[in-house]
């Protein structure tokens, strides 16, 4: 998919949700989402299946996310897996929350934690980064378990690491 | 028969006045006959039997020159032979030597290669089985490294209790926030 079309369908759902007001939070489910579908190869393979019917699919989306998500995100995810492009999505929602980071003059943080953070946490953590980078910063938090523990910050090319993953990964290397 | 008695009858001595001798007037013109035709002989036979003696001498010379001349070409020829045959056997000998120093260096230069080849083929085959040997070390480190830090990762993922997980986190931020 050319970058021009991943930015165009970015554009859309940055108007859609800007024109329904609830950019912060469908920016931060569609952005799990995307992470959800980016590291899980069997709902990609089953989302992006385009022999099953779009309607089908987006079905699976609607379950997937009830009660977990809003249904504007909800339709918009669907829009875009029905639209066939569920191995895009990540490159189409990292698109949104760049377009959406650069209009507020945010850099967007990426933050990978085994469980999820609390509100408290989260503030800190934006708080935090922000000191630390003297950056002003749009915290998106991913749940992934194969950190086993701690967290990973990523701004840019700049990685903040300290998670169990890698403390293993380091005693790994020396064994 | 008949011609043999008129011989008889001619040479018969009654009739001559001597048994043994001719009449003088045989013997004189018998003898001038005798001389005209030795003359004659002499004047006219002579040089053309001269001639054909000479011409015959000449003959002979010419056929004695020729032959000795054949002769000698005969023994040049034969002395190129024998000098050919002898260069013949020299150059078979110079040509069987050269073949056998030919055959000798082949062969020597052919053990060489084969030794060459059997030395690099087991240099090749002792690398071979230092690699397997190493590659199998490795492998074997590589999954028992690999097991171990599974099985790390599953007992630290056991281990890691709410509590822990929220202190972990609240470590990440109070270290960034400390600028760490």
């Amino acid at each position: 998919m050319s970058a021009e079309r991943i930015d165009a369908y970015a554009a859309a759902l940055l108007e859609i949700a800007q024109a329904e007001g609830k950019l912060a939070a469908v920016e931060d489910e569609l952005f799990r989402a995307a992470r959800a579908v980016e590291t899980n190869e069997s709902l990609r393979s089953t989302l992006g299946d385009g022999t099953i019917p779009a309607a089908r699919r987006a079905q699976v989306v609607e379950q997937l996310l009830a009660g977990k998500a809003s249904d504007l995100s909800v339709q918009l995810l669907s829009l875009i897996v029905g639209a066939g492009r569920t191995r895009e999505l990540p490159q189409i929602v990292d698109a949104l929350v760049k377009r959406s980071s650069g209009a507020r003059q945010l850099e967007v943080a990426e933050v990978r934690s085994a469980v999820a953070l609390t509100d408290a946490q989260q503030a800190k953590l934006a708080d935090a980064l922000a000191r630390a980078t003297g950056k002003k910063l749009n915290v998106k938090v991913v749940v992934d378990p194969t950190v086993i523990g701690g967290l990973v910050a990523t701004i840019g090319d700049e990685v903040i690491d300290d998670t169990i993953r890698t403390r293993l990964d380091n005693v790994k290397s020396r064994l | 028969m008949k011609l043999f008695s008129v011989v008889l009858a001619a040479e018969d001595p009654t009739q001559s006045h001597h048994w043994l001798f001719p009449e003088i007037g045989e013997i004189i013109y018998g003898g001038l006959a005798s001389l005209a035709v030795l003359y004659a002989l002499y004047k006219f036979g002579w040089p053309a039997a001269k001639k054909a003696l000479i011409s015959r001498t000449a003959t002979i010379q010419k056929e004695l020159d020729a032959s000795s001349a054949a002769r000698t070409h005969a023994e040049a020829d034969a002395v190129k032979i024998r000098t050919a045959l002898g260069d013949v056997a020299a150059e078979r000998a110079r040509l069987l030597a050269e073949a056998d120093t030919q055959a000798e260096a082949l062969l020597r230069e052919g053990r060489a290669r084969i030794a060459a080849e059997v030395a690099d083929m087991e240099a090749r085959a002792e690398a071979e089985i230092g690699a397997a040997r190493a590659r199998g070390s490795d492998e074997l480190r590589a999954e028992i490294s690999r097991r171990a830090a599974r099985a790390t990762a599953d007992a630290v993922r056991a281990a890691l209790d709410e509590r822990t997980q929220q202190e972990l986190i609240d470590g990440f931020i109070a270290k960034v926030g400390a600028g760490k």
